[in-house]
């Protein structure tokens, strides 16, 4: 007869709900593309990023066809903050992506990946000037943030005796909350208005378009329709009042991947707009404001919806032990320091085989000396064994730019090829690469 | 009050006395049989052991793990 681990629950009928009881579900993924978890642990070790090619295209042909189908004046900028090692930026590039950065070393790794400097946007509350400088020479868009800036761009292009085209970021109330009012200028108290007034009037300064950013995780696509009418609107105030004729529109990015937010009790699959409504909301804007006899060019910045799905953690379980509370606790290899994104998701968490058992209320703790490293606090899994593997996803967006090196080293980063080959593309951190910067 | 727990053929357990219902898998019940036996954990242990040709250290860690989540719900001392 073959051995189940014992597992006992008290029935709550609390944790029942409208959704049914979580301590049936057991979602398993043996591979990634075709190639085994267990696999890919062996050959490159755990925790372990693998990112999909051919998710990544699938996921941007979807987005570039929706805009396509609708509109005919589209480019897609690969935002760099969103996941900037080389070999992702290059699959973008080569699908025919221009580079959106947001900090001079984004803008130099952009300029090293062979984008063209002109299809480089300059994004960002903070540009030294000595990079505005370089962006001005190299003719890339110029996303300005605030008036300082204008007046910096102002004196570069005096300094220069050249005119530079320049587009500002616009804030704006979409009904969307939290307002994302710092980054540029407001539209609805007119500092927008006021701004390309100031450009309007300086000998030195063109305005060649418009840029906003309502958010993040946006899941109400007529936000959209509101953010693109008010840019629409102040191309045309732009135009008929001063005669600068805006060349683009930028809607930034937000767009949501089937993540599932902490606090949303419904699926991904239900909350998620598709893209095909994002594309509605903005497309049918602009065809409805425009008032000139020139469509604008519309950019898009938008990494989440691009990357997130392509990305998985495969991570280790190392021990587990019961808590005081009944809670099963299990210690996995990868923590929040390598999971920014685990303080607002509820991942996606897989096993790695039917384990034919009960499920029992479990939490994964990460690896670190830490009470805050928790990846999931309450998740229903069958006994687990040790160096069983749990599939982390949709990870691709955010955590591997934003991981930190803090008690553990940031692991290996592996892609799979659209034949299914897999290449390591980042290596794991170690103690020189810890302590390379240090002095004694 | 584990000697209390009347398990159906679904392996769902329940205490009249609290009125608490649990849900468990067939060598949960197989052990709390034991304890009802009078079985202690060694003994257990060993059982399981023979059984299901286990080794002795899963056995002695999956038992402990029991014994202890008994011991959170108040089923055992």
């Amino acid at each position: 007869m073959k051995y189940k681990k014992p597992v006992i629950n008290r029935i709550d009928f609390a944790i029942s709900s409208k959704y049914g009881s979580p301590l049936h579900s057991q979602k398993i993924r043996t591979e990634i593309d075709g190639i085994g978890v267990h696999e890919l642990v062996e050959q490159y070790g755990s925790p372990l990023f693998v990112f999909s090619q051919k998710r990544i295209k699938e996921q941007y042909m979807q987005l570039k066809q929706a805009f396509e189908d609708r509109y005919p004046k589209l480019k897609l900028s690969w935002s760099y903050k969103t996941n900037y090692l080389n070999a992702i930026c290059k699959i973008y590039h080569q699908l025919g992506s221009g580079a959106e950065v947001v900090s001079e070393f984004e803008y130099d790794k952009a300029l090293a990946n062979n984008v063209t400097p002109s299809d480089i946007i300059y994004n960002g509350p903070y540009k030294p000037k000595e990079y505005l400088k370089k962006a001005i020479l190299n003719n890339s868009k110029i996303h300005v943030d605030h008036l300082l800036e204008l007046e910096d761009v102002q004196s570069i292009a005096q300094e220069l005796d050249q005119v530079v085209n320049v587009a500002i970021r616009v804030n704006m109330d979409v009904g969307v909350y939290p307002n994302w009012n710092r980054f540029g200028f407001n539209y609805d108290n007119n500092e927008a208005y006021e701004a390309i007034k100031f450009i309007a009037n300086s000998p030195y300064l063109n305005l060649n378009g418009l840029h906003t950013h309502i958010g993040t995780f946006i899941l109400e696509a007529n936000a959209y329709k509101i953010a693109t009418i008010k840019l629409m609107k102040l191309r045309q105030q732009a135009l008929e009042e001063f005669g600068m004729n805006v060349e683009y529109i930028d809607l930034g990015g937000g767009f949501a991947s089937k993540n599932h937010l902490k606090g949303i009790y419904q699926s991904p699959e239900v909350v998620v707009p598709s893209v095909d409504e994002y594309a509605q909301a903005i497309t049918n804007a602009i065809y409805e404001y425009n008032t000139s006899d020139e469509l604008p060019t519309l950019y898009l910045e938008t990494g989440r919806y691009l990357i997130d799905e392509a990305g998985y953690l495969l991570t280790s379980i190392q021990a587990y032990k019961r808590l005081p509370n009944g809670m099963k606790s299990y210690i996995l290899d990868a923590g929040v320091n390598i999971l920014y994104t685990s303080a607002w998701y509820n991942f996606n968490i897989e096993i790695d085989k039917d384990y034919d058992n009960l499920t029992e209320p479990s939490i994964l703790n990460g690896p670190l000396c830490m009470n805050i490293d928790v990846i999931n606090d309450n998740i229903s899994l069958p006994p687990l064994e040790r160096n069983s593997i749990l599939t982390i996803s949709p990870v691709g967006a955010y955590n591997i730019t934003q991981s930190m090196q803090f008690i553990r080293y940031r692991p290996r980063v592996v892609l799979i090829d659209d034949d299914s080959n897999t290449r390591l593309i980042r290596q794991e951190d170690d103690l020189q690469s810890v302590m390379a910067k240090e002095l004694e | 009050m584990l000697h209390q727990i009347i398990i159906d053929e679904n392996n769902m357990g329940f205490i009249p006395s609290i009125g608490a219902s649990f849900q468990m898998n067939e060598t949960a019940r197989e052990i709390i049989n034991h304890i009802q036996q009078g079985l202690h954990k060694d003994d257990i242990i060993q059982a399981l052991v023979a059984k299901y040709g286990i080794s002795q250290q899963e056995a002695l860690i999956d038992v402990n793990d029991f014994f202890m989540k008994l011991k959170i719900y108040g089923l055992i001392q």
